[in-house]
């Protein structure tokens, strides 16, 4: 075993020599973009939707003639959903020649490889990574499709207040992310003069929450904003259903699963609101619906989550960016991004950056269950 | 010349407002109070299997909490498997569907007491307690193994979600059941335990096994009745929170036994009546800590509760007899 990774690691010391000897290949060949994704460990099913979705992009770039005159190629990292691995797989693709990199999945791998690519002065465009201070530490080259963690609150705040509410009682679970986002809600909600009537945690997987609600109840919310996970949203609903209690319930992003309904039931979860991230059968633009059936004809499956997808908007954009800019030089294609391009079509919609790199505009959907037991995208 | 008319409009004011707001705070406690006594009567079922293999044993069963997930989730496969409910009735659905997970799961303790603890009863204390630990990362594996890692989900709609009206409390009807069955089961033990010939010999094996074995008792025997009876109840409180909350999975066992073994040591451990009281003192004192303090601090406050009597009561409230055994 030991042998076999000795062996590994000179191949890859040797190709990478090979490789960036062999620099002025840059401006001939083809335009080299690194995939950076989890193709083993508990990513794995991601990464694989990743890597399909970039390299099914990439081959309709290339038959269409590639941009700039020159076809693209798809340059593979494995980060084995480890921060480790994706250090040591940044390390590799930053020596081989490419101007810019999509991903990767779970903010913590992708920061363990931003200082990398941005010492080497290569884009790199995440996917999965919403952790807030990614974009804070004012790197240059770094930039992600994906929403941030702190802009969920602004959008429950909003939907919140455009379904009428001004009584609300917050319930998170004390995890960082419950908690972020039920702090973040709670500020902008009462910065506007609505009324916080609870605001407190629950124990997470346990199974009776009756207490919770019967203290809920007697503050008379005119809405529930929970921020923690299906699997306790799933049993408030219920008990507060048999409590003869019909307070609308409205759930973070981390409340958009189908167990949700299948631990309340059809009865007690129908009018559950979630925001959160389309699902990939809900992006309705005519390039997403292509590009789903497209995907669905040469792998047989759609992929399964938003945030594969969104490694494919990365991917657009990097090659708008080349194609618009008639260049491959990575300052250039960087301050086109940050501060001009504006609106370039992606599948989950129209993408344009700020300063700091981070998506503008709007990326969550409201969703409510129906009566039989589906989410449902609402306009 | 004062407006009485005003005066006395006032006053009755003044009085609605106190009825209507000391009826508020009572609902609310008596409310919370329902909610605990039912959580507390399967902290009470479960805690009974860890005091009475302790009361004669001296061994806490680490194990006991995963025997509760498996009485669980051996509801789920033989309700969906058979589908009783739907052949012979929810009522008479539910009591088979109760005997046999009992059954199985006395029997699965029996096996555990034979294979994991037998062989260990002569050998010091701490090998027994290791075996033990074993044994609840056995099962819970299995259990993972089987079923999946993912949450599992009982049928909907078997028992009834509404709630009945009692004295302005809304209460389930089901919760009201659980509640029912919890006291009848263990109402059932303490007569079992007190009033037959076999509960005479576990008493007399708990107090001292010596003297037991040479006044004719079959010790063994009593060890193996013991281990059939703890898991059998906590299997069946396994089942009931499966019906009831609907949401199982393979660490359900870690929340609830650990919440158990501190009824059982709270209300002393080895005493079975006061297992009972310590599993629903427990659910009662998280409930109104919840209610009145506050919903996150809700098991902090619980178990500094537990620390207190503690200090007071090393023993556990009912605890005495475990000092005349020593």
């Amino acid at each position: 075993m030991k042998k076999l990774l000795l062996l590994l690691l000179v191949t890859a010391l040797s190709t990478a020599l090979f490789f960036g000897c062999g620099s002025d290949d840059k401006e001939k060949g083809a335009i080299k973009i690194g995939l950076l994704c989890p193709l083993t460990g508990p990513y794995a099913s991601e990464g694989q939707d990743m890597k399909n979705i970039v390299e099914l992009l990439a081959a309709k770039v290339n038959e269409k003639g590639g941009v700039l005159g020159r076809q693209i190629e798809i340059i593979l990292g494995d980060d084995g959903s480890n921060a480790r691995g994706a250090s040591i797989a940044a390390q590799r693709l930053a020596t081989q020649g490419v101007v810019g990199v999509i991903g990767t999945y779970g903010s913590s791998n992708t920061e363990a490889t931003q200082n990398t690519f941005d010492e080497s002065k290569i884009i790199q465009i995440a996917n999965g990574s919403t952790s807030v201070r990614l974009t804070e530490k004012g790197l240059k080259y770094f930039l992600r499709t994906c929403p941030r963690d702190d802009s969920q609150g602004v959008v429950a705040y909003n939907t919140l207040s455009k379904m009428g509410f001004n009584k609300i009682a917050i319930l998170h679970d004390n995890s960082s992310y419950a908690k972020g986002l039920a702090d973040e809600t709670k500020a902008l909600l009462e910065k506007n003069g609505k009324k916080i009537v609870f605001y407190d945690a629950l124990t997470p997987k346990e199974n009776d929450y009756s207490t919770i609600l019967t203290k809920i109840k007697r503050t008379k919310p005119e809405v529930v904003f929970f921020t923690g996970y299906y699997n306790e949203a799933g049993l408030l609903l219920r008990q507060s259903r048999e409590m003869n209690w019909k307070v609308p319930f409205v759930g973070g992003d981390a409340t958009n699963n189908k167990d949700l309904i299948k631990i309340a039931g059809n009865k007690a979860a129908e009018g559950f609101t979630c925001i959160s991230p389309p699902l990939p059968q809900d992006l309705l633009s005519k390039e997403a619906k292509e590009f789903m059936s497209e995907f669905k004809a040469k792998f047989g499956t759609t992929p399964g989550s938003i945030w594969s997808i969104l490694s494919g908007d990365g991917f657009n954009v990097l090659v708008d960016a080349i194609a618009t800019k008639k260049s491959t030089d990575s300052d250039t294609l960087v301050n086109y991004l940050h501060t001009e391009a504006k609106d370039i079509t992606g599948l989950t919609g129209k993408i344009s950056f700020n300063k700091k790199g981070d998506r503008v505009g709007d990326v969550y959907r409201k969703y409510i269950v129906d009566g039989s037991g589906n989410f449902q995208l609402q306009p | 010349m004062p407006d009485f008319g005003l005066i006395v409009r006032q006053n009755q004011r003044k009085q609605d407002f106190y009825a209507k707001n000391y009826g508020d705070i009572m609902e609310f406690f008596f409310q919370q109070l329902t909610n605990g006594l039912t959580v507390g009567s399967i902290y009470a079922l479960i805690a009974l299997g860890y005091t009475m293999v302790y009361g004669v044993l001296k061994l806490i069963n680490f194990a006991h909490g995963d025997l509760f997930t498996i009485g669980a989730f051996l509801g789920l496969t033989l309700l969906t498997s058979l589908g009783l409910t739907n052949n012979i009735g929810t009522v008479a659905g539910v009591i088979v569907l109760a005997i046999m997970v009992v059954a199985l799961v006395a029997i699965i303790g029996a096996l555990l007491e034979k294979t994991a603890y037998r062989p260990l009863r002569q050998s010091n204390r701490l090998s027994a307690v290791v075996s033990a630990l074993g044994a609840s990362i056995f099962f819970q594996n299995a259990i993972m193994l089987i079923y999946g890692a993912r949450v599992r989900v009982f049928p909907q709609n078997i028992l009834p979600s509404t709630a009945v009206n009692i004295f302005g409390l809304d209460i389930p009807v089901v919760r009201i059941g659980v509640f029912i069955c919890s006291l009848v089961m263990m109402a059932g033990l303490y007569l079992f335990i007190q009033k037959t010939k076999v509960g005479t010999a576990i008493r007399a094996a708990a107090i001292d096994q010596g003297a037991a074995k040479l006044m004719g008792i079959n010790v063994d025997r009593v060890i193996m009745i013991v281990f059939m009876i703890g898991p059998a109840l906590g299997g069946a409180a396994g089942l009931m929170v499966g019906l009831y909350y609907g949401k199982i999975d393979f660490t359900m066992g870690w929340i609830y036994g650990l919440k158990a073994f501190t009824a059982a040591i709270l209300g002393g451990i080895g005493n079975i009546p006061g297992a009972m009281l310590g599993g629903i003192l427990l659910g009662v004192i998280e409930a109104l800590g919840a209610a009145y303090i506050s919903t996150a601090w809700k098991d902090g406050i619980a178990f500094l509760v537990l620390i207190l009597i503690l200090l007071i009561r090393p023993t556990g409230i009912l605890g005495e007899r475990v000092a005349e055994k020593v």
